[in-house]
């Protein structure tokens, strides 16, 4: 709290000397649940019942200057299903940013990205409770208008906290086209990312610097764009659930190929990818932790994302990890989308991906595997998507989807077992007279797997442009066990007017895996009453 | 109670300020087509701007933008307008955008921020998101689509136009 009030103390001063010059910006969001008992669902409220997430933010610019910060609160704790790392309140990230002519620097918490993020990656998802911000330095400097160089050093963000162990990285673009005069894009990248954590392990060769790198080449012409990208990571220690094995250590690395032809009528985009051994924390001691955090660098999956309900109980995350206990070293596969637009306005996209394990043998013993190159493994995910799109008229707008996917759900989630599953997708877009509007959903999932059989429906209804009211419901009536054919149901009720958004909700939340853009978070079942703030100044 | 008070005097010290309005800050994205651009130098003169946040796995935001683009053209005549598509889709989906666009026949310039960084800087949370700019100022902000709400933001472009 004290520093709360010296950033405040700082910010009127700012603001007093700066009286008609720099501006203020920033936003709110809460996210609030109070949980009740469910004996249907078997759902035992916490004993602090009133849970909320809240985050503010405040940006402060002048001139080439600008502060910022986010101060979170986590009252009495996180919401269920987030790390208990996000606990009590405080000022969580905070910045000091100058930005001139082709200089850049940054000091306090930022966030990177290097290529595609397979080497480098710090976000923010407050939906999932992802948050490992840098904190550091960071300089970026535009050298000319063909090469962009930065480099960066910090700790990373863990909870309220910092990471034991440091990062550094540097990174370089080089924009081919521009230089060459070539009539296309065509650009260049090479990073560098290392990880430095003290340690009192007995073996002499057991490493406390990784150092891993990146390159890539990506290009558009006409209707034609591709990239590549190659990295690879210096051996590290294998940890297993907090447990260091300190006698072999092992390499990383990743390729990931990607091409694409798109016209108006029709197009296609392929993407391939072989991941080995290329997860990386800033503490080793953090591989494989459940929520996400002290990650390096994002591997994620490269499947379609569905915003319908029911294709979300089995979604596939990327397998980028070693494991000798359950025989991974990593994950081979390819996507590929597709789409044609049939003439009287039918809009039809197909979308396929497999992925698969790599062909591997362990050798337990000796602590050592071996993968048999670009061979594909166990599978462990497949889906095929259709989906059509229509425009009748000013006032109906329609689509169907078809879905069938395979999911291993031993591999991706522990345990045993697969899941075979065809679900089926329908909406309907309403615009009804004076500012009214209605949206329907449908969907219908069949397995003879898992917990087999679901449907589930949605109505929306706009009173105006501001106003809305939602019912949703997932339905498990396939289930075998009767006590579990369940409704998963939902009622709200959202306002939005300009930047604010201010929504209510009582329902239940189907337990298992929570996923936002093909990262997952495992939440428990709850039922309860939820609230939600979001708003942007 | 302490912080209650301390927070209340926090955001009096904030709203004491004017707080709309404004710039953009000086970020560069790339365009779908390989090229960069300075969001700063966007939306700087009389001729108004639309920045709109969205991603390929938003439904509503594929919505709005497939609505306004069958207006598109009018809105252009009528007030000059161009609308920047800011995709905020990550890694897994960003080689999503640029068919998608395609396969719409969207006209839009579409930026990438894989990064989120112009995201975080506009302190958007959740697309779809959009931004009026004119002047170099900010105008308008609206959160979330319902079907029809982009009537709402041509009545607001014509009265920043008259």
């Amino acid at each position: 709290m004290r520093k709360l009030q010296l950033l405040l103390a700082f910010l009127s001063i700012i603001s007093l000397q700066a009286q008609d010059f720099g501006h203020f910006s920033g936003g709110f969001v809460s996210n609030a649940q109070w949980y009740q008992d469910d004996t249907k669902t078997n759902s035992v409220a916490p004993q602090d019942q009133f849970r909320a997430n809240n985050y503010f933010n405040l940006n402060y610019n002048y001139k080439e200057f600008s502060v910022g910060l986010q101060y979170e609160s986590y009252q009495p704790n996180a919401l269920l299903g987030y790390s208990p790392d996000f606990k009590g309140d405080g000022i969580a990230t905070y910045f000091l940013n100058y930005k001139a002519h082709d200089l850049d620097i940054t000091a306090g918490y930022f966030y990177e990205q290097y290529g595609s993020g397979m080497l480098l990656r710090t976000w923010e998802d407050k939906q999932l409770g992802v948050n490992n911000a840098i904190k550091g330095i960071r300089v970026k400097f535009d050298a000319t208008d063909f090469l962009n160089l930065s480099a960066f050093f910090g700790q990373q963000r863990k909870g309220f906290e910092l990471s034991q162990g440091t990062l550094q990285g540097a990174n370089l673009d080089f924009d081919i086209a521009n230089i060459a005069k070539l009539d296309m894009a065509l650009n260049f990248g090479l990073s560098y990312v290392g990880r430095y954590q003290e340690h009192s392990n007995p073996n002499p060769a057991f490493p406390d610097t990784v150092n891993a790198f990146s390159t890539r080449l990506d290009f558009a012409k006409g209707d034609f764009d591709g990239k590549i990208e190659l990295v690879s990571k210096g051996a590290d220690a294998r940890v297993v659930s907090g447990t260091i094995f300190n006698n072999k250590f092992y390499k990383g690395k990743g390729l990931l190929f990607e091409l694409g032809f798109n016209k108006y009528k029709y197009g296609i985009t392929t993407t391939f990818r072989r991941v080995e051994n290329l997860n990386m924390y800033t503490d080793r001691l953090a591989y494989g932790n459940a929520y996400g955090a002290l990650t390096v660098n994002s591997i994620l999956a490269l499947t379609k994302q569905h915003d319908f309900s029911l294709p979300n109980i089995y979604v596939y995350q990327a397998q980028s990890g070693l494991s000798f206990l359950e025989e991974k070293a990593g994950e081979i596969g390819f996507q590929v989308d597709a789409y044609y637009n049939i003439n009287g306005g039918y809009n039809l996209a197909l979308n396929y991906s497999k992925w698969n394990g790599l062909d591997a043998t362990f050798d337990n013993v000796n602590e050592t595997y071996k993968t048999n190159g670009f061979a594909f493994g166990e599978k462990y995910f497949s889906d095929l998507n259709v989906e059509v799109d229509k425009k009748f008229n000013k006032k109906i707008r329609a689509s169907l989807g078809y879905i069938n996917l395979f999911y291993n759900k031993g591999k991706i989630e522990g345990g045993h077992g697969t899941v075979k599953a065809s679900v089926i997708t329908s909406e309907v877009n309403l615009k009804l007279a004076k500012k009214k509007s209605a949206r329907f959903e449908l969907q219908h999932l069949s397995s003879k797997d898992d917990k087999k059989n679901w449907v589930a429906g949605t109505v929306e209804y706009n009173f105006n442009r501001k106003f809305s009211m939602y019912l949703n419901d997932m339905y498990n009536y396939g289930n075998d066990d009767t006590t579990k054919q369940i409704h998963y149901y939902n009622v709200g009720a959202v306002y939005a007017k300009g930047a604010t958004r201010f929504a209510l909700g009582y329902g239940r939340q189907r337990g298992g895996l929570v996923c936002v853009g093909g990262v997952c978070r495992f939440v428990p079942e709850s039922t309860g009453l939820s609230m939600s703030i979001t708003t942007t100044f | 109670m302490r912080k209650i008070t301390q927070l209340a005097f926090f955001l009096a010290l904030i709203f004491a300020f004017k707080t709309d309005g404004g710039n953009l800050p000086k970020l560069k994205l790339k365009t779908i087509k390989g090229n960069t651009i300075d969001i700063s130098t966007l939306g700087t003169g009389k001729k108004p701007v639309i920045l709109s946040f969205w991603s390929t796995h938003c439904a509503p935001c594929l919505r709005e933008l497939k609505a306004i683009n069958e207006v598109y053209e009018d809105w252009q005549d009528e007030t000059g307008v161009t609308l920047y598509a800011i995709s905020v889709d990550d890694q897994s989906s960003v080689s999503k955008v640029k068919p998608l666009v395609k396969r719409f026949g969207w006209n839009y310039e579409v930026l990438l921020d894989t990064s989120g960084d112009l995201k975080r800087a506009m302190n958007v949370t959740n697309p779809p998101f959009l931004f009026i700019i004119q002047n170099g100022k900010i105008v308008y902000k609206h959160t979330g689509y319902t079907t029809g709400s982009e009537e709402d933001v041509y009545d607001k472009l014509i009265a920043l136009t008259k």
